[in-house]
């Protein structure tokens, strides 16, 4: 870094924030339309997973600190977010409704982030596994609250207003990847990575451990809040199903698939996993065997990569080309076994075919950790230079490992 | 908030307190039973086996599955069970449990023993949610089950009753009983003269007034009569299933502390490496510690549905899995007397939340023992407080 300039450090962020703004705005309009109401809806979740999955990657991922309960902020910004509509703020919600949303987003991320605070500081002294084990517990009991109070609806849920805004759903996932990003090329962000990587040598370095831990925390309790608020509006209705272990399991599986620590990947993994159990709530009945097949291709084909991870030492060419010949050959086998079993009489029931959408998370993190368990992408991030190099051009210098 | 914070000391029934501690307890041996295999199974890996639940729920439906092959089964044709049919569903059950443990250990814990611990966790929250989910789609279309009450020839109870009823109380029920006989028959002699039973006189009307207020109050003294008195139930069934519990107990405490394979496992939660050097084949210890957890836990889930007529389904792990691995937390992990210890206090504190009035918390107390116990005491009430070295 040869010289400050402030021109051109202050161009960049009003170019880039300029950009997000236009390119929301025209998302908006694009989905505008009654035909469109159900894109409009899977858009409205998808931007609101992302926002989850990059806050819980902020806390997971980039700090190393193992949370499974964040549903329960993305539940408290929800019910905070519908509550408040409901009652104080309902002429604001029916006059000025796209205001109102985004004072709710921020009443949410406040209410979130100060539950997280409360959460943090004593949870935060634990180390691995107690950690979430706690954050679990705590998951629960926010659902158990609201399942048994009276003003929150009980287990029927309560209904609020109905403010659909993709705008200020993707300029919230914007805004979570970039507070993310530019958080990790500061001197703090280095911190947050230094706790990850080795919390002794950290606060050996000076690092002051908690308060590191705890900003990571707030700040993805916040967003989650946030994302929580805009959910609740988007839905129009808010019920405790809607924030379960499972919502908080969905979210982790979309961190460590990404790959724990990387945002490009966990942006995309959300999208992708998101839909991918969206999709399948419609899929037809199928006869029992089929899945039964599937899974046993599933095994066959770990069975031969992990083979291929644990002996081969060759060429990276051959070992992409075994690795695509085992994966192949596990998709045959699956079509194989589920044809033949379909023709025993014992696996011919019908299964309905939308009970598999957990199981295909729960399938994909087994699988993850026994092949990758640092996720599809590991620590590396979208870069130019890493665009630069695929075309073949030199890195112009080196980044920072991230 | 305000309807969780007003607690009424008033409204508390404390006659019906011994019974609820005394169902604690029995119920608390459950827990201990699948609570000593997360212990075990932390101690030797330090690992949290989120999957235990769903062995124990997987033991519960080889418990069911027996009783329908005995003829118990939806239009079954066995009439009442004796204690042979118990004893081999709980066979039944600790082998569907032990094998299942078998597997999760070999080929899905084993293969990333030597990844960072975080994986093998991550690892066992997606066993745990495959084994739930898939049973939703495999098990019986995941509807919920029961094993029918019929297995169970020890249905009567043995009746304690530490304080006899107030005995001016019944005097007086009893001196009010021949005013609720003589109304009865005025009733009785002016229906003859009425339609019917709900086009009255105006005399019938009256006279059935009279009968109507004798009757509660005779009742009402009744009421008074019972809550004054403490009676405690046992049933035979459940004291059954203490004895069951402490004899397989007794036969760990036999297995760990004295033959050889005990040692073993003691020596491999004491220090890992070192007992590899030592000789141990740590491969064994660790399959034959996740088979005696994943046993017990079989055990437990065939009592559970059986003798606390538990539901079965798919999920109906997740419930006694967390409240036995609070338990283990809270008596120390790792630590095999402090499992029971934590557990019967589980069984207690969660009977207490249901006398005193708060049912539907009664899953979240779990959960605030949990966390206050690791804020103050993480090691637990039996375990030590070790400092991590450098």
């Amino acid at each position: 870094m040869t010289q400050f300039n402030f021109g051109k450090w202050f161009g960049t962020r009003a170019i880039s924030i300029l950009v997000a703004l236009i390119f929301c705005f025209l998302l908006d309009k694009f989905m505008q339309g009654a035909d469109k109401s159900y894109g409009r809806f899977l858009m409205s979740l998808a931007g609101i997973y992302v926002t989850l999955a990059v806050s819980l990657n902020l806390i997971n991922g980039i700090t190393g600190q193992f949370s499974i309960g964040h549903a329960a902020f993305y539940q408290i910004g929800a019910y905070t977010g519908a509550v408040l509509a409901a009652n104080k703020f309902s002429a604001l919600a029916a006059s000025k409704p796209l205001l109102w949303l985004l004072l709710s987003a921020l009443f949410g991320a406040i209410a979130a982030g100060l539950a997280g605070l409360v959460v943090g500081i004593p949870s935060l002294r634990l180390k691995g596994d107690y950690l979430a084990v706690v954050t679990l517990g705590i998951g629960e009991i926010v659902t158990i609250i609201a399942k048994n109070q009276k003003s929150l609806g009980e287990a029927y849920g309560l209904s609020t207003a109905k403010i659909e805004s993709i705008f200020l759903i993707s300029l919230l996932a914007i805004t979570c990847i970039a507070v993310c990003r530019n958080l990790l090329k500061s001197a703090h962000g280095l911190a947050f990575l230094a706790v990850r990587e080795d919390e002794v040598a950290s606060a050996a370095m000076g690092v002051n451990l908690t308060r590191i831990k705890v900003t990571a925390f707030v700040i993805g309790s916040a967003f989650a809040g946030a994302a929580g608020a805009l959910y609740a509006h988007t839905k129009a209705f808010v019920s405790p199903p809607d924030f379960s272990m499972d919502v908080s399991f969905l979210i982790l599986t979309m961190v460590v698939l990404g790959g724990t620590g990387s945002i490009t990947g966990t942006t995309i993994a959300a999208v992708v996993l998101f839909l991918i159990p969206e999709k399948m709530r419609d899929l037809p009945y199928v006869q029992m065997g089929t899945p039964l097949g599937v899974a046993i291709g599933i095994i066959v084909a770990v069975v031969l990569l992990r083979k291929i991870q644990e002996s081969f030492h060759g060429a990276g060419s051959v070992r992409l080309a075994r690795n695509i010949g085992s994966v192949g050959s596990g998709a045959v086998v699956a079509f194989i076994m589920a044809k033949l079993l379909v023709m025993v009489p014992a696996f011919q029931g019908q299964i309905n075919g939308a009970l598999f959408r957990m199981p295909v998370l729960a399938i994909t993190l087994v699988v993850l950790m026994l092949l990758r368990p640092q996720g599809i992408f590991g620590h590396h991030e979208f870069s130019w230079s890493w665009v630069q190099k695929l075309l073949g051009k030199k890195a112009p210098e080196t980044e920072v490992a991230v | 908030m305000s309807d969780l914070i007003s607690l009424n000391l008033a409204g508390l029934d404390f006659t019906t307190l011994p019974q609820q501690l005394v169902n604690g307890f029995l119920l608390g041996a459950i827990y201990a039973l699948v609570a000593l295999g997360y212990t075990m199974v932390y101690g030797v890996l330090k690992l949290i086996n989120f999957a235990h639940g769903e062995v124990f729920m997987l033991g519960s439906y080889g418990a069911m599955f027996a009783s329908w092959m005995l003829g118990f089964g939806p239009g079954g044709a066995a009439v009442a069970g004796s204690w042979v049919t118990l004893l081999l569903m709980l066979l039944m059950a600790m082998l569907v449990s032990g094998v299942s443990g078998f597997i999760i250990e070999r080929f899905a814990y084993r293969p990333i023993r030597n990844h960072p611990r975080i994986a093998s966790l991550i690892t066992a929250i997606g066993l745990s949610l495959l084994l739930q989910y898939g049973g939703q789609a495999f098990l019986l279309e995941g509807k919920k089950q029961a094993i029918t009450s019929k297995v169970n020839p020890f249905a009567d109870d043995f009746v304690f009753t530490p304080k006899k009823a107030d005995a001016s109380l019944i005097e007086q029920a009893a001196k009010i009983q021949p005013e609720v006989d003589a109304a009865q028959r005025a009733f009785d002699e002016q229906m003859k003269n009425e339609k019917s039973k709900f086009e009255l006189s105006p005399e019938g009307d009256r006279l059935n007034k009279v009968l109507a207020t004798a009757i509660a109050k005779r009742d009402d003294l009744k009421n008074q009569a019972d809550t004054s008195s403490v009676t405690i139930r046992l049933p035979k069934g459940k004291l059954i299933m203490l004895a069951t519990t402490i004899m397989l107990m007794i036969g760990l405490w036999y297995l760990v502390m004295k033959t050889r394979m005990g040692r073993a496992m003691r020596a491999v939660s004491v220090d890992f490496n070192a007992s590899s050097l030592m000789g141990i084949n740590l491969n064994t210890v660790i399959t034959f510690t996740f088979i005696l957890g994943s046993v017990l836990a079989g055990a437990g889930a065939m009592m559970y549905s059986t003798f606390q007529s538990a539901p079965i389904d798919p999920f109906s792990g997740t419930a006694p899995g967390v409240k036995a691995f609070v338990a283990a937390v809270l008596g120390g992990i790792g630590n095999i007397p402090g499992a029971v210890v934590g557990a019967l206090l589980m069984g207690v504190a969660e009977n207490l939340v249901t006398w005193a009035g708060y049912s539907s918390y009664r899953d979240a107390i779990a959960f605030v023992i949990l966390i206050a116990v690791l804020l103050f005491k993480p090691g637990g009430l039996l375990g030590s407080n070790k400092v991590e070295k450098v």
